[in-house]
């Protein structure tokens, strides 16, 4: 039973990292290879928060304060990587964005005020599945909803064609930096409430590798669809666990699973799971009624 | 009278070695229709590129409404009154028919990502109008029963509409189109040209067009530009075009013509 809860509060931190990444690969098209970067800020700042200053109030409102903490630090980290990133093209962003989420974990690593090398110990347990989850649905509905308007369809329209967009008035630059500073805010929640519920987190649990499993999520789900992130997150989180039961061996041949898993995917389908659209149960029931 | 919407003075575009485009002088006044002709590489659609923001002039000056717009952004020119269609249609083809209109109307909208975010009153009345006024535009360009389609699944000449009609959904002043009946059949031509004089009278503005169909440049436009490797060789109304010895020999000396 603990086991099985513990899957489940992964998935949750997973499907937010997933959805939030998706915001800045899938809806506006930026090719990001960073984003355990800002999960990493948002879990040491929450951290941080919880240990060396939590306010006087209950811990569920700590809770709150510490998730605003994590999200908002990586926001601003999202700013400030953004302005000079976000000029750069496709490979480009890609390796910058990835040099920067090494050069924070190294950061990190030589931090001893946080742990350093050793990893950040006896963080308060706030958080529960009940609380994950109900990020999961706020994250969902944030940027589901953004993305009903026209910020939503002006980041879309960078994917779709950057010239046209620009041609048409749309600040590109501007709403390339806002998928970005929204997606490395939920990361950096993620971060924080993976903090308060694991209790202990270690610089190298975000190394790159991880950056790479959240994009292969997204592209599992399909690129730009926000079911599809959901549905990739849980995928790849229960993965390893059904790979584990089947034999240490398999288990670590994990990486391997992996890449075979994604070169079918690109030969059956490309696009993903879901390709770009969303799973609407409402379209679905009328679709069986007729 | 008042001067020109868009006067460019003397712009010069240089590709390393290359002048694609050299010293033109072109004047657009309120509700002219304009054309611009030449071979193929003859720097057509470079002026374009110059005046949308694209590319910034290697020199001269682009002047609209008295204000010199050479180092502006794209988005800008956007904002100021200029809307273009593209020679290799630029639709956002994963989008429906009707949200590539809406995506256009984004600077008229003004409410904040915050009140999307919380479907504020505020939003939805915005996004209500906005979607009214997409269904008009999808009427007048007869596009309005294909308006959930994805852009990627109509049929090229209604492909090439609807980026007109995106273009206008920006409330330009001044409309540019890179030929806009490339790929159509002559009577989706015929119809585009009445479409092309009805919509600069009925929205009130400018058009400054490209095209190779001289049937269609003749027919539409009031004055027109020739353009040859680069530099400015005539100008004046059709039938002085027809005639020019110029252009003549510009369109006889190059194999292709298309
Ligand atoms: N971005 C660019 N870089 C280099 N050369 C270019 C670029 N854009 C256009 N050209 C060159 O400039 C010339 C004019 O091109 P263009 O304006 O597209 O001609 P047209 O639209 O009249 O057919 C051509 O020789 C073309 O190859
Ligand atoms: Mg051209």
């Amino acid at each position: 039973m603990d086991y099985l809860a513990h899957l489940t509060l992964n998935c949750g931190i997973f499907i937010i990292l997933a959805v939030s990444l998706n915001l800045i690969n899938g809806m506006a098209g930026q090719f990001s290879l960073g984003h355990a970067g800002f999960w990493a800020i948002g879990a040491y700042t929450g951290a941080a928060f919880s240990t060396f200053a939590p306010l006087p109030i209950p811990d569920w409102m700590n809770l709150l304060v510490g998730c605003g903490v994590g999200g908002i630090s990586a926001s601003i980290a999202g700013v400030l990587i953004g302005i000079p990133c976000l000029r750069l093209r496709g490979d480009y962003l890609a390796i910058a964005t990835l040099g920067f989420s090494e050069i924070i974990r190294l950061i990190i690593i030589n931090m001893d005020v946080v742990g350093g090398p050793r990893g950040f110990t006896n963080i308060p347990k706030w958080a529960n599945l009940g609380w994950v989850y109900l990020w999961v649905v706020i994250t969902i509905l944030v940027i589901s909803n953004l993305m009903k308007g026209t910020h939503g369809r002006a980041i879309i329209s960078i994917r779709e064609d950057e010239i046209a967009a620009e041609s048409l008035g749309i600040n590109t630059f501007k709403y390339k930096l806002l998928a970005f500073v929204v997606g490395s805010g939920f990361a950096g929640v993620a971060g924080a409430l993976f903090a308060y519920s694991q209790q202990f987190i270690h610089p190298n649990g975000f190394n790159f590798l991880w950056s790479v499993i959240i994009l292969l999520m997204i592209i599992l789900g399909g690129l730009g669809s926000i079911t599809g992130a959901v549905v990739g997150a849980i995928i790849l989180t229960l993965l390893p666990e059904v790979l584990r039961l089947m034999g240490p061996t398999i288990s670590e041949w994990r990486m391997v699973i992996y890449s075979l898993l994604l070169i079918l995917l690109m030969l059956w389908r490309p696009q993903g799971i879901f390709g770009k659209h969303e799973f609407k149960i409402f379209s679905l029931i009328k679709r069986l009624k007729t | 009278m008042s001067g020109p919407i868009l006067h460019t003075k003397n712009i010069t575009m240089r590709f390393g070695g290359l002048m694609a485009v050299d010293q033109v002088q072109l004047k657009v006044f309120k509700n002219d229709l304009v054309g611009i002709i030449g071979p193929n590489g003859a720097g057509k659609t470079t002026v374009f590129n110059m005046i949308t923001g694209i590319y910034t002039p290697s020199a001269g000056e682009i002047i609209l409404q008295d204000k010199n717009i050479n180092n502006e952004r794209a988005y800008t020119i956007s904002k100021l009154g200029v809307a273009r269609t593209f020679q290799n249609i630029r639709l956002f083809k994963d989008l429906s028919v009707i949200d590539n209109i809406r995506l256009a109307g984004h600077q008229k909208l003004t409410y904040s990502g915050i009140s999307s975010i919380l479907r504020t009153k505020n939003f939805k009345e915005q996004e209500e109008k906005l979607t009214e006024k997409a269904i008009k535009l999808l009427k007048i360009f007869k596009l309005e029963d294909k308006k959930d389609f994805l852009a990627r699944n109509l049929p090229y000449g209604k492909q090439r509409r609807l980026e007109i009609a995106r273009a206008l959904a920006t409330d330009p002043k001044l409309l540019l189109l890179d030929e806009p009946a490339a790929g159509m059949n002559p009577k989706e031509t015929r119809e585009l040209s009445d479409l092309i004089i009805w919509l600069r009278d009925y929205f009130k503005i400018a058009i400054l067009l490209i095209e190779h169909d001289m049937g269609l440049v003749m027919n539409v436009c009031e004055r027109i530009y020739v353009l040859d490797y680069g530099k400015l060789i005539a100008e004046g109304n059709p039938s002085e075009i027809q005639n020019n010895p110029k252009v003549i020999e510009a369109y006889l000396g190059t194999s292709e013509v298309d």
